[in-house]
């Protein structure tokens, strides 16, 4: 983990324009501390998808410069960098042909770890996300629920002790009480391992539930950063107030429904 | 019948193991070639259309055509060259083509998770694509592996030994056993290969070591079985060795290689030349089923050392000459411009003539009061002439047509065993007969006359390489034969093939006794 003076993430005026001209993000600075949760939210299209992978450099960006750990990323091998930062994606992105154990013991095992290491770590990570090594370790990934998958894919993310976690999507392919066990239970994780990640989202309920800082995109840029209190009582603009009318309205109506 | 069989299982070492060696170094290099070319290819698209659509041209040219264009290609080489190039090139595009559309259809989904996660291309490609590939791949390789087992059987007429001589020589013969030996040894080795590929893919699949290496084991004893006879049946040994002074007929510890077309003849005389350079201790190594122009050009570069071919086929066909003329002058003719030309030397006519006539059933010529080609050109419209493969791209069809008035008649190619039955059954009302063979007689047929002498005189002769002619001992035991079988003997000796179901080589051993016995009347 890196120092608590200065932010794990730095991202400077970072721009990407696609082939063709589609400008993608416009100018996005963001600061992320150690430990620190910050929820991407805006609708589909807005860049933070974009924004989220040139972190990692899946995406090159235009302009504008990235720093973790205080190095720019565009210095750094991307393979070591990635292998640095967990990466967790929509629709889990599980190997299909490995069983869980092989699939959570990866990153160690391609670090050149031994296999009683790996052993070790994959029973670890397992347990962790909450799912018995000895019953699902030598499961394939279709033998596995939506969310028991989901699970297997953080373990991946975290078995390589990263410094960052990375996650598009996780919970949209969810249905809603997996979603939200699954929620809580991250965020615990979260708060215990004291990782950073950085959160891609649509859902803006989500976003409030699962984030200590919320930063709301649209169009490549960023309306609003802030924590989910500030930003419920004091949206930037309409766009942003009408993106939290609707978790707001779902809850009023559903309150009707009790009293 | 128990004879055929005995000399078919006798053949099977020899023959399965040039299959097997054939098919598989044909198989390994082609995937080789098209699996790296495949994983190149799967992420750009504009290469993948490019080696796609040359792999897909090679495809759509016939197995048996591209064969046979590998000859000239590779400078009129043949046997086991010319075959393995094209059969390696037909294995390329079904494992090229999986490969590519196996790795296209990796999930994008895990492709990303694969980069996301930190891995590096090669650890991408060789532990998430290929893995996720493989089935599709190995479908392919299966493919491969029956099309070119398949397709070893058609390496005969280039003489490469495969299990394609029994096909092509039972269908000469009219000896069925052997064809239906050829297609289920074929069949048997495709099912077999296919099937342990198909084990070997589940074993890595389900990371099965046992299942590995009982298969792995069973391959391997597989091909040593095959290849051994190779090795056991032929030692090394310098050809031109041992040429005793003093022109002794001692043909001893040389190999001379014999080649024959793709006819009843040229397998009985095969079989009578292979008797006797073996009796003068040599070895003997078999081309059978050569094409026609294939063959002279093996004599030419000395790829076979001995055949007999026919003056007429070498008038017409090497020598480019359309005009037939007087048959003691064809010989001299050709003899000379041979040795001049490629310095090939025709030893002499065996004494008999196998020529191209036009045949007719007699109780059907006798009613449309045919009986010379001269008679045929009102009736030509009316009537369908059946021929070899080749005879109607010949001189001699063309010009007889011409001559005659024949431009009417329909022509249709077959297989030359099937031609007599089809002329007597009423099929076709014609045919281009061999004038030797034993059927004109059996099958009550009638050569009909040409009052034109369009036909050219087809004297068998016996043809020896460039070096094979510089090998006194082995003139010397050939030219004995030189004159001694007439067409009577020849016909006789086809007929014991074509109709008694005898083996070429017993009518060969029949010929040699009764040469023997009435050695002294000639």
């Amino acid at each position: 983990m890196s120092s608590a003076t200065s932010p794990v993430l730095d991202i400077r005026a970072v721009r990407k324009t696609y082939h063709g001209g589609v400008e993608a993000v416009r100018g996005v600075s963001l600061e992320l501390a150690a430990g620190q949760l910050l929820v991407l939210a805006g609708a589909s299209g807005c860049g933070k998808t974009t924004l989220l992978k040139m972190i990692n450099r899946l995406e090159e960006p235009s302009g504008g410069s990235i720093l973790f750990g205080g190095e720019d990323v565009s210095d750094l091998d991307g393979v070591a960098l990635r292998r640095r930062i967990g990466w967790v994606m929509q629709g889990d992105g599980l190997f299909p042909h490995m069983s869980v154990r092989r699939n959570v013991g990866l990153i160690p095992r391609l670090a050149g770890q031994d296999p009683a290491r790996v052993e070790l770590r994959v029973r670890e990570m397992l347990e962790l996300v909450r799912l018995d090594p000895s019953e699902y370790g030598d499961r394939m990934p279709a033998e596995l629920s939506g969310g028991q998958r989901q699970r297997v894919g953080f373990a991946r993310a975290l078995a390589g002790s990263p410094e960052l976690v990375l996650m598009d999507e996780p919970f949209s392919a969810l249905d809603p009480i997996t979603r939200d066990a699954l929620q809580q239970d991250f965020k615990t994780l979260q708060a215990e391992l004291g990782f950073a990640a950085v959160m891609v989202t649509h859902d803006m309920a989500e976003a409030l539930i699962m984030a200590q800082d919320v930063a709301v995109m649209r169009a490549g840029q960023i309306v609003q950063t802030g924590s989910p209190k500030a930003l419920m009582s004091a949206p930037a603009d309409d766009y942003v107030a009408g993106l939290l009318d609707t978790p707001r309205r779902q809850m009023r109506a559903i309150a009707e429904l009790a009293g | 019948m128990n004879a055929n069989l005995a000399e078919r299982f006798a053949e099977l070492p020899h023959l399965l193991s040039g299959h097997v060696l054939l098919s598989m170094s044909a198989i390994l290099v082609g995937l080789a070639i098209s699996l790296p070319l495949g994983i190149q290819a799967a992420g750009r698209p504009r290469l993948a259309g490019l080696v796609l659509n040359a792999a897909s041209i090679i495809q759509t040219i016939p197995g048996l055509a591209l064969l046979a264009l590998m000859v000239p290609l590779l400078g009129g080489t043949i046997g086991y060259a010319p075959a393995f190039l094209a059969l390696m090139l037909y294995s390329i595009l079904p494992i090229l083509r999986n490969t590519i559309v196996g790795l296209q259809g990796v999930d994008p989904v895990v492709r990303e998770a694969a980069r996301g996660i930190g891995m590096t291309p090669g650890e991408r490609l060789w532990q998430v694509e290929l893995p996720l590939a493989l089935p599709v791949i190995v479908a392919g390789l299966r493919t491969a592996v029956v099309w070119v087992v398949g397709a070893a059987t058609l390496a005969t007429p280039v003489g490469a030994s495969s299990l394609g001589n029994y096909i092509f020589a039972g269908l000469q013969t009219r000896n069925w056993l052997s064809v239906l030996f050829g297609c289920l040894f074929a069949a048997g080795l495709a099912i077999i290969l296919d099937q342990m590929i198909r084990l070997l893919e589940v074993a890595a699949r389900e990371r099965r070591r046992g299942l590995a290496a009982g298969v792995g084991l069973s391959l391997a004893i597989l091909i040593t079985a095959s290849v051994a006879p190779r090795y056991i049946a032929f030692e090394p040994a310098g050809r031109n060795s041992a040429v005793i002074a003093g022109g002794a007929a001692d043909l001893t510890d040389e190999t001379i290689v014999v080649g024959a077309k793709a006819f009843t003849e040229q397998y009985i005389l095969g079989a009578l030349l292979e008797s006797r350079m073996e009796a003068a201790g040599a070895r003997i190594d078999r081309r059978d089923n050569l094409g026609s122009t294939i063959a002279f050009d093996a004599l030419r570069t000395g790829e076979i050392d001995v055949y007999i071919d026919y003056s007429g086929t070498i008038w017409a066909t090497v020598m480019n000459r359309p005009e037939p003329i007087h048959r003691h002058a064809m010989l001299a003719e050709m003899t000379g411009w041979l040795w001049a030309e490629h310095g090939i030397l025709a030893l002499g006519g065996l004494g008999f003539e196998n020529a191209y006539g036009f045949a007719m059933a007699r109780e059907q010529a006798a009613a449309l009061g045919v009986t010379s080609l001269a008679d045929l050109a009102p009736l030509a419209a009316q009537m369908t002439v059946g021929g070899d493969a080749e005879v109607f791209s010949r001189p001699e069809w063309v010009m007889t047509r011409d001559l005659y008035g024949l431009g009417a008649m329909q022509t249709r190619a077959m297989d030359a065993a099937f031609m007599y039955g089809a002329v007597r059954d009423g099929q076709v009302d014609m045919i281009s007969a061999y004038t030797t063979d034993g059927r004109i007689a059996a099958f009550d047929l009638i050569v009909l006359d040409d009052p034109a002498a369009v036909l050219p005189p087809y004297d068998a002769v016996i043809l020896l390489s460039p070096d094979a002619a510089a090998n006194p001992a082995l003139v010397a035991i050939l030219a004995e034969l030189v004159g001694a079988i007439d067409d009577e003997l020849m016909r006789e000796a086809n007929r014991q093939v074509d109709l008694d179901r005898q083996t070429p080589d017993q009518a060969a051993q029949w010929l040699a006794e009764t040469l023997e016995a009435g050695g002294a009347d000639r």
